[in-house]
């Protein structure tokens, strides 16, 4: 029992770790731009597209395919929200939250117009699993986890030490004042539009590398990414991240309680008492 | 010719119902002037008017030769206008550093050198210069704002309320950096509840009351002008 528990926290973690880049994708849009971009999920479908182009047309390794994916995501993040979704935010958070999920819709069919609508597994050697006191892991993900640590130092390191990081939190922290110091608002919108979906793309690929990539891999993902977001405080960047561990393992621990086909409850039961009981989440206070 | 001057300016947040309903200001090289007036007179709305945070619907704001309205603020504020709003005017999970390098986005050039100064100059700030700013009380915030403003190097410098919600101590340390921040040549526009410090330490006063100039003059004989001390100051 203790190992088959164990083992669900691995996987957990892996899951956790994995959902935590899409999800500091979201909760980073959330905090400068203010209004939920549900257009996340169809991001993470997009990258997870083209870094199976980049892999198994272009025979690019995974490592390396996954830049196409944040790169091409970031790219349609941009253009979307530059079009379609910034002419609506005038009206409202509600109004733009709401265009973002008939985005979802829209993109999704267009990667079905392209792409069809079978699963489709990347390129990757196989390899046996790693079994260290009966807990098994697979190199595939645990390259996943390098990926995804990586991943977030970079963002880290880019919203610590660069002019343009400082901007993007001093835009999320306080709009006003910093309209008022000079920084352009529009730039900080289309840069963490880049970097947001960016991530959501990269994120979409790292799910679809430990399984299967279809129209709907995005989708599927939207609940545990919002739920991670709001578990951590919503504009929180540390916060999704503990959220995305927390739901991470709290879906692979409820397989126990309520079997594996109830698991996504775990993300609305999180969502349902972090409104109830914390609703800044548990890291809401800290930005960045 | 003064250094920045507001005439008959009218504005307001929504179209016919103005809050300046025509109002005139004048300020020096090197002075402070104090605006008083009770609430809703539109003092902070005069401020936000100079920073390009609202387009005047009538009337002109020049700074020496250059009409600035209709600017943007950042415009404003790269020809040498610092604004330091009532509330909200510090980032407050950037560190006090990070808020530094912030104010002095507009000109990034020698910030590094802009900072050291800044924070040669206050002891408190480089004490807590890696803390995060929401951990500083109400008058180490208003200095950090303060601070900030200064990293552009600014003309004129544009306070709404710097001392609304301190302690009587606190306020009378802030008024003191006020001064301080003058004495190098830096001139100041003040909005203040507080009236009589706010006089205390300034040149010349203007009395605001619904949207209009009500009276003006040196500090000094509208602090001690009966009429004003009834009315606006309570005395």
């Amino acid at each position: 029992m203790f190992f088959e528990l164990a083992q669900l926290v691995v996987n957990g973690l892996v899951a956790g770790t994995i959902l935590a880049v899409p999800a500091i994708g979201f909760t980073a849009i959330y905090g400068v731009l203010r209004f939920p971009n549900f257009a996340v999920a169809s991001h993470a479908t997009i990258g997870a597209f083209a870094g199976y182009v980049a892999n198994v047309n272009f025979g690019i390794p995974a490592w390396g395919a996954v830049a196409f994916a944040f790169l091409i995501a970031g790219l349609s993040g941009v253009l979307n929200d530059e079009f379609l979704l910034k002419p609506l935010r005038p009206t409202g958070p509600l109004t733009t939250a709401i265009a973002s999920v008939a985005l979802v819709i829209v993109l999704e069919n267009v990667i079905r117009f392209f792409f069809g609508n079978d699963l489709r597994g990347y390129d990757l050697p196989i390899f046996r699993d790693w079994r260290i006191a009966e807990i098994r892991i697979g190199p595939q993900q645990v390259e996943n986890i390098i990926i995804a640590i990586i991943a977030m130092a970079i963002l880290f390191l880019f919203l610590t030490f660069t002019r343009m990081g400082k901007a993007m939190r001093a835009v999320a922290d306080n709009p006003m004042l910093a309209s008022i110091k000079g920084i352009n608002a529009d730039m900080v919108g289309r840069l963490v539009s880049f970097v947001g979906m960016g991530l959501a793309g990269l994120g979409g690929m790292l799910i679809g590398l430990d399984t299967s990539i279809d129209p709907l891999t995005g989708f599927r993902a939207i609940l545990p990414i919002f739920a991670a977001a709001v578990v951590g405080g919503l504009g929180s960047i540390p916060g999704a991240v503990v959220g995305a561990l927390t739901v991470g393992v709290g879906e692979e621990l409820s397989i126990v309680v309520l079997g594996p086909e109830y698991r996504s409850v775990f993300g609305f039961l999180a969502i349902l008492f972090v409104l109830l009981f914390r609703p800044r989440g548990l890291l809401g206070e800290r930005a960045y | 010719m003064g250094l920045l001057s507001v005439a008959d300016a009218v504005a307001g947040y929504s179209i016919g119902e103005e809050i300046l309903k025509g109002v005139d200001l004048d300020l020096a090289s090197g002075e402070v002037v104090s605006i008083i007036g009770p609430n809703g007179a539109g003092k902070s709305t005069l401020l936000k008017v100079i920073a390009g945070l609202l387009n005047p619907s009538r009337g002109t704001v020049r700074l020496g030769e250059q009409a600035i309205q209709g600017l943007s603020p950042r415009e404003i504020s790269a020809l040498g206008v610092a604004f330091v709003p009532q509330e909200q005017n510090i980032f407050p999970t950037m560190s006090v550093n990070e808020n530094l390098e912030m104010g002095g986005y507009v000109d990034p050039k020698g910030a590094k050198a802009k900072i050291s100064r800044i924070l040669d100059r206050f002891a408190m700030l480089k004490e807590k210069r890696r803390n995060a700013a929401r951990t500083l009380s109400g008058g180490q915030r208003q200095i950090l704002a303060m601070a900030m403003a200064l990293m552009v190097e600014p003309k004129v410098l544009l306070l709404d309320e710097p001392s609304a919600g301190l302690s009587p101590i606190a306020a009378e340390e802030l008024f003191e950096t006020i001064r301080d921040i003058n004495e190098e040549g830096i001139s100041i526009v003040m909005v203040e509840q507080n009236a009589l410090e706010a006089l205390a330490i300034a040149d010349r006063g203007y009395i605001l009351v619904d949207g209009r100039n009500h009276r003006s003059g040196p500090a000094q004989s509208l602090a001690e002008d009966p009429d004003v001390r009834r009315i606006f100051l309570g005395a």
